[in-house]
């Protein structure tokens, strides 16, 4: 093995991640032989083999990122799948999507629960206020003219809807991220290499 | 869906499957992107891989479809044909036009 064929391998393992130590070590011996097989061909230098695969990080990322939806679509935590569609949301507008819907509603079932748990401390000021301004869930602006419903009830209810909305996001976003993994198998490369082969 | 379709030939190893599409196909893949592809197709039980010593004196990793996804890949290519028999009803019109007002302009 030559030194940039080394240095390839090298930066490729080290730029793997989200994966077992055997299934990089496969993944790193696959392209070794990849390279080896291709350098055999005649008028065919090492360097034009190694930039035909793209760069080592390129070519990490593309296995990182199916890694990642893999472990996404399994995954059931809010943080975890927030962090995933961050990630997959500058991959395309289908991960744009998908960001802001968990965004919103993690937002939103956390904005619930904040609440349900400030009621104990600003009980005259947070409720579900009907006034001449309309309803409030949450601290209105002015409670003059105001009234309170749901009293004491507040925080439960408060935490039910907050974890309706983090359960009801986290379906969707699982829900969802088989489109992105379809939208994903596009070839990178050249335009006349741009053919959905997946 | 090429890589599929190419398995779906028979068994083959991440380079053979490139160079095949681009004799048969005039598909020519990025070569790095191919890996990624396959090892997704591997966690989705679509392929299968094994290790093979070949006669270059080093292992390839050959893969062969799973019977899953040998259905996918009837799927697919119902799928690409019906789609290509109604584009190819949209463009014949548009070529025999072509040629009507060709042959008129002489």
């Amino acid at each position: 093995m030559t030194g940039p064929t080394n240095q390839y391998l090298a930066e490729l393992r080290t730029a793997l991640s989200g994966m077992t130590i055997a299934e990089r070590e496969e993944v790193v011996e696959e392209i070794r032989t990849h390279i080896q097989e291709r350098a055999t061909q005649p008028g065919m230098p090492i360097e034009e083999v190694l930039r035909r695969l793209g760069p080592a990080a390129e070519l990490a990322r593309d296995y990182n990122n199916g890694a990642l939806l893999r472990r996404a679509s399994r995954s059931r935590s809010p943080w975890f799948l927030l962090r995933a569609t961050y990630h997959w949301a500058w991959t395309g507008i289908h991960g744009l999507v998908i960001f802001f819907l968990a965004l919103i509603g993690y937002f939103t079932g956390a904005a619930f629960i904040i609440l349900a748990f400030l009621k104990p401390l600003f009980p005259e000021n947070i409720g579900f206020w009907i006034g001449p301004d309309g309803a409030v869930f949450g601290m209105p602006a002015s409670r003059h003219g105001a009234t309170e419903l749901l009293g004491p009830w507040f925080t439960q209810v408060a935490i039910l809807i907050g974890i309706g909305f983090l359960i009801a996001t986290t379906i969707a976003v699982r829900a969802l991220l088989p489109k992105l993994k379809r939208s994903h198998r596009l070839a990178r490369g050249t335009p006349e290499t741009a053919a959905r082969i997946a | 869906m090429a890589v599929v379709m190419a398995l779906a030939l028979g068994r083959n190893y991440g380079l053979g499957i490139l160079r095949l599409l681009e004799e048969n196909s005039n598909l020519v893949l990025s070569e790095g992107t191919i890996y990624p592809i396959l090892n997704r197709l591997r966690q989705d039980a679509i392929v299968d891989s094994t290790w093979v010593e070949s006669e270059l004196g080093h292992p390839r990793r050959y893969y062969v479809l799973t019977s899953k996804g040998r259905e996918r890949a009837i799927e697919m290519a119902n799928t690409w044909l019906q789609l290509a028999a109604g584009l190819e009803r949209l463009a014949r019109p548009v070529v025999g036009r072509k040629e009507d007002n060709h042959d008129g302009s002489h």
